[in-house]
């Protein structure tokens, strides 16, 4: 009963009913369970409520912390923080510049 | 492209970076163990979908020998006592109208209703009694609203849940014709508890926890720092892809490595926030109360529960309908080992029930019946092979 899916906020019906669209143009009346909430933001839904709002910046902070992960675990292993760097990062720039791009 | 499927390209079918990682983590366990001494490096998660992800990905066969990850206390409808069960059933057959979640409808009681005739909220119904399963506890005040019979939502769940209530309670949109039964739980009590059931016994310590990511969505990632500052255990809150649970893997293998283990590591950063939903918390506070709690086949945590505050005590089912809590310890079924999975201290396949006598389609215990709980989820995706056979690809 954790699991929470992504979605698009379609309207704010009320100060506690928003209609999202899980996908594939699935309409669902939640309760809202976030403040300054948006038509157009996407949102993760869990049983029903809004549990928080998802955003570009904060999926391209994600992928910084992993690259830290990485850089400090070759540090550790003696090897070359910048080229594992590297590598991590072709391993995930099609999507980044997709993000980036849409900033 | 929309944010959600660039999300999941990059976090749930990224291969070469799964690989990169599982790499990473072999190279640095074998050093974990000889700088610690540890045996193994136990990891535990506190949260049915890390389970899920875990074992529906096969992550658990990319770990190198020295890192076992384990399931915890991480499914609120395993841990519902067969109590609360019993006495929603009597409602429901008492003529009130019974609101749940689906993965409720199936739990198994142990004290049967009607000469042991009905042990589950699905066998009331199937006697004639009005249990609806709902999407939300939105959707059961619509209905409850709309038809304005006698009605009670029978209310599971963890502080991922537990907003949805708290919001429309707070809000006053709940119809008087419509009580709650609250068997809501804590996360973070009943974790601490596993870990220390682990720590005074003479099994392999827990050395890292993986916190839940949406739970944490509400509490905030420094909930979870009691970990890192009490028992020198580190904490990194994930998300659900199989790229967040290794990168969690891997931080907290670094985190042992270099001993700096000083607070929690968020992952889930697209998500999670240090402080949590603020909004939500606060709609919470001005609902419930943090009650001692019983949890199935375990007893009474402190602290680990959530029930009205004397402002909503109007619509208190246990209160207005007078309903006693019952003992806990004949909570489990003969045979189960459904306390022992939920701590952690055993697989599922090592409870004599496992796919015998108790199976998804035919659930004994109540961990073989929420998709979150870690027997259903063994049951299910067992194998590892998927993930391998993806990785030698790669490679």
């Amino acid at each position: 009963m954790c699991w929470a899916v992504p979605a698009k906020v379609i309207g704010v019906d009320s100060d506690v009913i928003a209609t999202v669209d899980l996908g594939g143009n699935t309409l669902k009346k939640v309760a809202v369970g976030v403040d300054n909430l948006n038509k157009g933001d996407y949102v993760m839904v869990h049983a029903g409520v809004i549990i928080a709002k998802l955003s570009k910046e904060e999926v391209i902070e994600n992928i910084k912390f992993i690259a830290d992960q990485i850089r400090e675990t070759a540090e550790l292993e003696g090897e070359n923080p910048d080229e594992a760097v590297k590598s991590f990062m072709e391993s995930v720039s099609g999507i980044l510049k997709d993000l980036e791009s849409e900033k | 492209m929309d944010l959600p499927k660039q999300i999941e390209l990059l976090f749930r079918e990224n291969t070469p970076l799964a690989s990169k990682l599982a790499d990473e983590i072999a190279k640095l366990a074998p050093k974990v163990t000889e700088k610690t001494g540890l045996d193994k490096i136990k990891i535990m998660n506190f949260c049915g979908s890390h389970e899920w992800t875990t074992t529906h990905y096969g992550l658990r066969a990319l770990m190198p020998k020295e890192v076992e990850l384990i399931p915890g206390p991480g499914c609120p409808v395993c841990v519902t006592p067969s109590s609360d069960i019993e006495n929603v059933i009597k409602l429901a057959m008492d003529g009130y109208r019974v609101y749940t979640f689906g993965d409720v409808f199936k739990l198994p009681t142990v004290n049967h209703y009607k000469k042991d005739q009905i042990g589950s909220l699905a066998a009331a119904k199937a006697e004639g009694a009005d249990v609806r399963i709902v999407y939300s506890f939105a959707d059961a005040i619509e209905d409850a609203k709309r038809d304005n019979k006698p009605s009670v939502f029978f209310g599971v769940g963890f502080e991922t849940t537990i907003p949805s209530y708290a919001v429309l309670f707070a809000k006053e949109k709940v119809p008087k014709n419509l009580l709650f039964y609250s068997a809501t739980k804590l996360t973070a009590p009943a974790a601490e508890y596993a870990v220390k059931i682990h720590k005074a016994s003479k099994r392999t310590p827990v050395s890292g926890v993986i916190g839940p990511g949406h739970v944490s969505t509400i509490i905030g990632a420094i909930s979870w720092d009691f970990f890192p500052k009490e028992y020198k255990i580190p904490a990194v809150v994930t998300g659900f892809e199989p790229i967040d649970v290794l990168t969690g893997v891997l931080t907290i293998l670094k985190d042992l490595y270099t001993g700096d283990i000083t607070y929690t590591n968020l992952e889930y950063k697209r998500v999670v926030k240090p402080e949590g939903n603020v909004y939500a918390q606060e709609e919470i506070r001005e609902v419930f109360n943090v009650v001692d709690a019983i949890w199935r086949g375990i007893g009474i945590i402190p602290k680990s529960g959530m029930d009205f505050n004397e402002k909503f005590s109007n619509y208190n089912a246990r209160l207005q309908l007078g309903l006693e809590e019952k003992p806990w310890d004949y909570d489990l079924p003969p045979g189960c080992k459904c306390n022992e999975v939920t701590l952690g201290t055993a697989y599922p396949n090592e409870c004599p029930l496992f796919m015998k006598a108790c199976t998804p389609a035919r659930p004994w215990g109540p961990c073989m019946v929420s998709m979150e709980g870690a027997c259903a989820v063994w049951a299910r995706f067992g194998s590892s092979q998927r993930v391998l056979e993806a990785l030698k690809e790669v490679k």
